[in-house]
């Protein structure tokens, strides 16, 4: 297939409708992004959030006043009530984070001492010299039983 | 060459592509009939996560590990994106997803999403985003990790975010920061459309506050999409309609269309604070931004830094994230610049070529 000098094939119309309108677009858009970069262009923009809250302020006013009375008198909480509402919430929420993290850190501060090996010796002879004192006192216990047993028997006999 | 050159008018080859464009319009009108009915939707953010904490609107995510323990970096990230937008462009589609590609080098990633603002967020500044959010989020992370030290990269308006964490919370265990297309200092204000736009004498941004409360998504998105109109609001369309038989065109045209939409609203006095105290007065940059009382000095970063920015970036002017290199303490640091817009680095045919390869090697010599 030949070549088509610049770009440009008669026998694609499509082609060459598409090759002009991606080159225009180029072009358009070249000039519009230098144009929204311009100090006019700002001031319009300025001027397109002034209309903006000149339309909304008064419509918003208006609605919120309405709304108020209205819920109010349905018995229902206004939007402002929920905010209030909702940031008692996130302040709750913010306290029970810092709890948990203050659980977690004493939690991970008490596993640090088991297996660091500060609480082990200490906890380990202790627990053992109360071990050895309970089973001292069951030897005690074991022994007397049978004596005590036998003591009821004989009582038991009289009778 | 001369106009002899020129191929000679032949009528049966013109009919014939006449014909094929008949036939891809047909099919073409089909495919945008379903699209602009809704009936062609793309799944994004689709890697496999779970949610490990959440507060107010905010989220954090932790993405299940792609690799065995023992393959894994031992120091997490965490991902921090701005808040005017959702943090899934980190996770865009299968394939085409940062988190899948951090995931199978190793690292235990985190999401932090700061969610869709209700209007009792309406007070809340860079401050609070910063200083109270952001370290409980981390908090949250360190205790799931049960790691003390962890990286952090922010993008946008994230990365000043972490930009100011990192400068007030020096000594908190942040390791590596990432700072992707960061808007920090707004010295020069030919630069940036936006500086002009947001200029004192024409926008009224007190006014917007006061009756708004949060600024709509709308105002946000109206404001991007004018930096340059014809791409956004035609160029895109024209794109989509010449690829319309071409379905893996179309699929990405339509992931990164639905982020492109879903925008956030911006919490009223963030936005305020953005406006007037980065915008105008370049507090931050300036050494004049107050947070708990303190000056926020970008000098405090210890942590390394690889700042990342665009040869493209039009919504983030290079001005504004290449000078915070020589104001912030750390030894080790360093800039890349790449090819692509503010957008397209992390997401574009490239950016698995070019922008991943880069921050993964770079954070995979500081996470040993």
């Amino acid at each position: 297939m030949t070549q088509p000098p610049n770009g440009f094939d008669p026998n694609d119309p499509i082609g060459t409708w598409r090759a002009w309108r991606d080159a225009s677009l180029d072009a358009w858009a070249k000039s519009l992004t230098a144009m929204v970069n311009t100090e006019t262009f700002s001031q319009a923009i300025g001027a397109q959030l002034d209309a903006l809250l000149a339309i909304s302020g008064p419509i918003q006013q208006t609605v919120q006043q309405y709304m108020e009375r209205y819920l109010a008198q349905a018995q229902l909480p206004s939007r402002s009530e929920m905010v209030t509402l909702a940031s008692r919430l996130t302040n709750i929420e913010f306290r029970l984070d810092d709890m948990q993290a203050q659980l977690d850190e004493l939690t991970s501060l008490v596993r640090q001492l088991a297996t660091n090996g500060t609480l082990a010796p200490t906890d380990v002879s202790v627990i053992g010299d109360r071990l050895t004192a309970i089973e001292e006192q069951l030897t005690a216990l074991a022994a007397a039983r049978p004596a005590a047993r036998a003591r009821k028997t004989t009582s038991e006999d009289k009778e | 060459m001369t106009s002899s050159d020129a191929a000679p008018i032949d009528l049966e080859r013109m009919t014939e592509q006449l014909l094929k464009e008949i036939e891809r319009t047909t099919k073409s009108s089909d495919m945008a009939a379903r699209i602009a009915t809704n009936r062609i939707r793309v799944a994004v953010g689709q890697t496999p996560k779970e949610q490990i904490w959440a507060l107010n609107k905010m989220r954090l995510y932790h993405y299940y590990p792609m690799v065995p323990p023992e393959q894994r970096k031992p120091v997490p990230l965490l991902l921090v994106f701005a808040l005017i937008n959702r943090p899934y462009i980190f996770d865009l589609r299968p394939g085409n997803s940062f988190v899948e590609y951090m995931l199978r080098h190793g690292y235990e990633v985190y999401l932090l999403d700061w969610g869709r603002p209700g209007l009792e967020d309406a007070n809340y500044d860079f401050e609070d985003f910063s200083l109270k959010f952001l370290p409980r989020a981390i908090r949250a992370m360190k205790r799931h990790s049960g790691k003390q030290e962890f990286s952090m990269l922010g993008w946008c308006i994230g990365a000043t975010i972490v930009t100011i964490y990192a400068a007030m919370r020096p000594d908190d265990g942040l390791r590596n920061l990432i700072l992707l297309t960061a808007p920090i200092d707004f010295s020069d204000k030919e630069g940036s459309t936006f500086s002009r736009w947001l200029n004192t004498e024409y926008y009224n941004v007190d006014e917007l506050v006061r009756q708004f409360g949060n600024v709509p998504a709308a105002i946000i998105e109206y404001g991007n999409k004018m930096l340059k109109p014809v791409e956004n609001y035609i160029g895109t369309y024209l794109k989509l309609w010449d690829n319309l038989d071409n379905p893996a065109v179309v699929e990405a045209w339509l992931a990164m269309n639905t982020w492109v939409t879903d925008n956030v609203d911006f919490p009223g006095a963030a936005f305020r604070q953005w406006v007037v105290e980065f915008f105008r007065e370049n507090r931050l940059m300036e050494n004049k931004l107050m947070m708990e009382g303190r000056v926020v000095d970008l000098a405090n970063i210890k942590a390394n830094l690889l700042n990342v920015i665009a040869d493209k970036d039009h919504i983030v002017p290079n001005c504004q994230s290449r000078s915070i290199m020589d104001r912030v303490g750390s030894k080790d640091k360093k800039l890349i610049e790449l090819k692509g817009g503010h957008i397209g680095i992390m997401v574009g045919s490239g950016a698995s070529k070019r922008a991943w390869p880069q921050i993964e090697e770079w954070l995979s010599e500081r996470s040993k």
